[in-house]
């Protein structure tokens, strides 16, 4: 008789109880392992939901796409200098001979399904990576998410942008193709430059001399090995500091900066987040399928140390310091039988070392300036911190100067002026552009700072004619979506069994709000 | 073993060379003793390629010599009198009414006449830079102080052209060479093709051909729609800036880089999907910037909340 009762829908999904099938399982998984006191509280963690905190996430899920899609890669990469003969669909490489790197690249773009798919998005994603790192930087900088209690997370993300433009660079060099190939040969060259000891770093890194036949198979291993894991432990640390100290959030009513305001993990920030994965993904998807990147076919090996292709630029993030390479003065230091080759150590050594050295130590300076030395978790708005601002805006002026003179030909060309002249006013750009970025940067600010509403659409005045023939101004209200309407947080359940506090919480589907 | 094989390399050398060297001694016999023998045979404008069929009239001028790959032909000696009306109307104020150039005015001292050679003299330039000239559109210039003279639609036709070139070939006792080229690219070796040309033509007009500025307002012109023969007479004669390329390419070598660039610098196939330009990373950094990540920033700007 039970059975018969037992085997009816309704008596099953009685049976299970009131969570179901999943209950029972996590259920079991609480009884096995202990989850659930540590998976609630993971699940109740709450994440502010302003748009801005979700540039990071284009960056980690990015580097998603590029595991996912360099895993595919390396099955088909060969790293190797051994020279073979092509035979394959695309005619002007039939028949010739060249490294086996640059032939296994081919022949994933050409002979394995889905392979061109693959090797485009993984080098789109990449490109997006780098350059969603610098927005989230940028969001983080000019907001002061640096400032204390954040310092060593700032340092973590600022290696992590260093060693994205490494790798990015590595990667970039791995087919042999003619570009890539001219792209190690410059980085020998600035190895090279460094006094003293750069002749032995180049002779070991490349082991001999350029090109030598190592070096594939060495930045292979950094390429899809030791950067991978060291950014992959960098970014599991940056998130779990991000989770120790919770997320800064924007002031406003209800926010202070000893409370959490936002979604908590579960559901709402994990749908978003998720739903924000596919988003990232599909991106990169279409741009791998719709628009060619990197077509190695045309560039052709680089077999031959005399074969050049003029108007070469490296990938975008690398731009800064080809284009600090290009104007910089060619000036050279001789002396003592020894020479210094300013015109290479400068632009590509000391310049980027000066940058990112500033990057790490900013902010400890700006702590030392302004003598605060408080905790900070709710964020600045960057025009009342106006010199913060300036002094970034006009950083990203002198790099964007840089980024530009890195297309020197291209201006040249397409605005038909002289190449000569080009260089001349980038070198002028280069020089005064950062105090020009610095006093806009400043006086928008200034200007911000004393007008209420900035950035408000400004409401319509509705002139009406009454019937004795009178004029009637009225401001019209405000638009809804300007008004700031603050929602009411409610508090996240303490115990687990607070079973009433939690099923109001769950049937709320507002933000919440949390003690640090 | 080893000591007759380091024998048996400079003995083939030295066979070729003498199976070369008898070759051209005997073309240098069939085109005789008249004044307007050419020195076609020595080899100076198509690296030593072997001259397979040479056609000479009987007062000795060769009209015609070249191989399997390209043929080099002289215009007609009847379009003469053509070639000096048009020679007068279109070329004369410039260069001067025997062709032999104006020097630069002391007034003018712009760069484009003191070292790119305005108003050259043209004696002895040879059939091919002159329909090269002016069927790229070049010539007639449209402004005699451009720096570099800018390709434009065809102001003459190829018979004008060639018209022009028999009248100029008769100012000078012998005729300049080359002669005007016509390509074969049926045996077209692409490979070849597309290895000379990252070795000889990348370095200025780009791997993909686009083209690309050089120093002082030159530039590199774009590759995209040059007809065949004038890639061949831009190789063999080097216009403007451009080095000629006659001792070390040989006319097979010349044709198979004509194959590569007017098969596929003109007619990329972009497997990858939008070809962006062939202008590489500063198109592709664009595009990754622009769209990817500003989209993606947008995409934010929607799921997060603006408060």
């Amino acid at each position: 008789m039970t059975d018969i009762a037992v085997n009816t829908k309704r008596a099953k999904k009685a049976q299970a109880g009131p969570y179901g099938k999943v209950g029972q399982a996590l259920n079991g998984l609480d009884d096995r392992l202990g989850v659930a006191k540590g998976g609630r509280t993971f699940m109740d963690k709450i994440f502010p939901d302003h748009w801005s905190f979700m540039l990071g996430e284009i960056a980690l899920y990015s580097f998603v796409v590029l595991l996912v899609t360099g895993i595919f890669l390396t099955l088909y990469y060969v790293p190797s200098s051994s020279i073979v003969t092509y035979h394959g669909p695309y005619l002007p490489l039939d028949g010739q001979k060249f490294s086996e790197a640059y032939a296994s690249s081919i022949n994933l773009s050409f002979s394995v399904r889905a392979g061109l798919l693959m090797r485009q998005m993984h080098h789109w994603a990449c490109d997006i990576f780098v350059g969603s790192i610098v927005v989230h930087m940028c969001r983080v900088f000019f907001t002061g998410a640096f400032r204390k209690p954040r310092e060593l997370n700032w340092s973590i993300g600022l290696t992590l942008l260093t060693l994205a433009i490494v790798n990015g660079f590595i990667g970039y060099s791995l087919p042999d193709d003619l570009v890539s190939g001219t792209g190690i040969r410059i980085a020998y060259s600035i190895i090279l430059s460094i006094p003293v000891v750069g002749t032995h770093l180049a002779f070991w890194l490349f082991g001999g001399n350029f090109p030598g036949t190592v070096i594939l198979g060495r930045f292979y291993a950094i390429h899809i090995l030791i950067l991978p894991l060291v950014i992959l432990g960098l970014v599991g640390a940056h998130l779990g500091l991000l989770v120790r100290q919770k997320h800064t959030q924007f002031p406003g009513e209800g926010r202070t900066e000893k409370n959490v305001v936002g979604s908590p993990m579960f559901p709402i920030f994990m749908a978003k987040t998720t739903g924000f994965l596919f988003l990232v993904g599909g991106a990169i998807a279409l741009l791998g399928a719709f628009a060619q990147i990197n077509p190695i076919w045309q560039f052709g090996p680089y077999d031959n140390i005399a074969k050049i292709s003029y108007a070469v630029q490296p990938d975008w993030y690398m731009g800064f310091l080809d284009g600090a390479l290009r104007i910089f003065p060619a000036w050279s230091f001789h002396s003592f039988g020894y020479t210094i080759p300013i015109e290479v150590l400068f632009p590509a050594v000391i310049l980027p070392g000066i940058v990112f050295t500033l990057g790490y130590l900013w902010p400890n300076l700006e702590a030392r300036i302004t003598k605060d030395d408080e905790i900070h978790n709710l964020l600045d708005r960057p025009r009342d911190r106006p010199h913060r601002t300036a002094a970034g805006a006009g950083i990203l002026s002198l790099l964007f100067m840089l980024f530009i003179a890195s297309s020197t030909d291209v201006i040249a060309n397409y605005m038909h002026i002289s190449l000569n002249e080009v260089l001349i006013a980038m070198r002028v750009l280069v020089l005064v552009s950062p105090f020009i970025g610095y006093a806009v940067a400043y006086y928008i600010c200034k200007e911000l700072q004393g007008v209420e509403k900035a950035g408000k659409r400004k409401t319509h005045n509705i002139v009406t004619r009454t019937a004795t023939g009178e004029y009637v101004t009225v401001a019209a209200p405000m638009n809804v979506n300007d008004m700031h309407a603050e929602l009411h947080a409610v508090p996240v359940p303490n115990y687990i069994e607070d079973d009433a506090v939690a099923a109001s919480a769950s049937s709320t589907a507002g933000v919440r709000t949390v003690d640090r | 073993m080893t000591h007759s094989l380091t024998l048996k390399k400079p003995v083939a050398v030295a066979l070729s060379a003498m199976v070369l060297f008898g070759a051209l001694s005997l073309f240098a016999g069939a085109a005789g003793a008249s004044p307007k023998q050419a020195p076609y045979q020595t080899g100076r404008y198509n690296a030593g390629t072997p001259n397979s069929s040479v056609v000479v009239e009987k007062d000795g001028t060769v009209v015609k010599y070249g191989n399997g790959s390209i043929v080099y032909i002289l215009p007609s000696a009847a379009l003469v009198d053509l070639g000096h009306a048009l020679y007068s109307a279109n070329c004369a104020a410039c260069h001067g009414v025997d062709a032999n150039g104006v020097p630069p005015h002391s007034a003018q001292t712009s760069y484009a006449n003191v070292h790119a050679g305005a108003y050259p003299n043209l004696q002895g330039v040879g059939p091919a830079a002159v329909d090269f000239w002016i069927e790229s559109g070049r010539m007639p210039a449209a402004a005699g102080t451009d720096v570099q003279a800018v390709r434009r639609p065809q102001r003459l036709t190829h018979k004008q052209a060639l018209a022009i070139a028999a009248f100029i070939d008769t100012l000078t006792t012998n005729p300049g060479l080359p002669y005007v080229p016509s390509v074969n690219l049926k045996s077209a070796s692409l490979a070849t093709g597309a290895d000379l040309f990252a070795l000889n033509c990348a370095a200025c007009h780009t791997i993909t051909g686009g083209g690309d500025a050089l120093a002082f307002g030159t530039y590199a012109p774009s590759l995209r729609h040059v007809p065949a023969n004038q890639v061949v007479e831009a190789i063999r004669t080097g216009p403007g800036n451009m080095p000629r390329f006659s001792g070390n390419l040989s006319d097979a070598q010349v044709r198979d880089i004509v194959a590569y660039v007017t098969e596929y610098i003109q007619h990329p196939t972009n497997p990858g999907g939008l070809g962006l330009g062939g202008l590489g990373p500063v198109a592709e950094g664009f595009i990754g910037l622009a769209l990817g990540v500003g989209l993606l920033c947008l995409a934010a700007f929607w799921v997060g909340e603006r408060q």
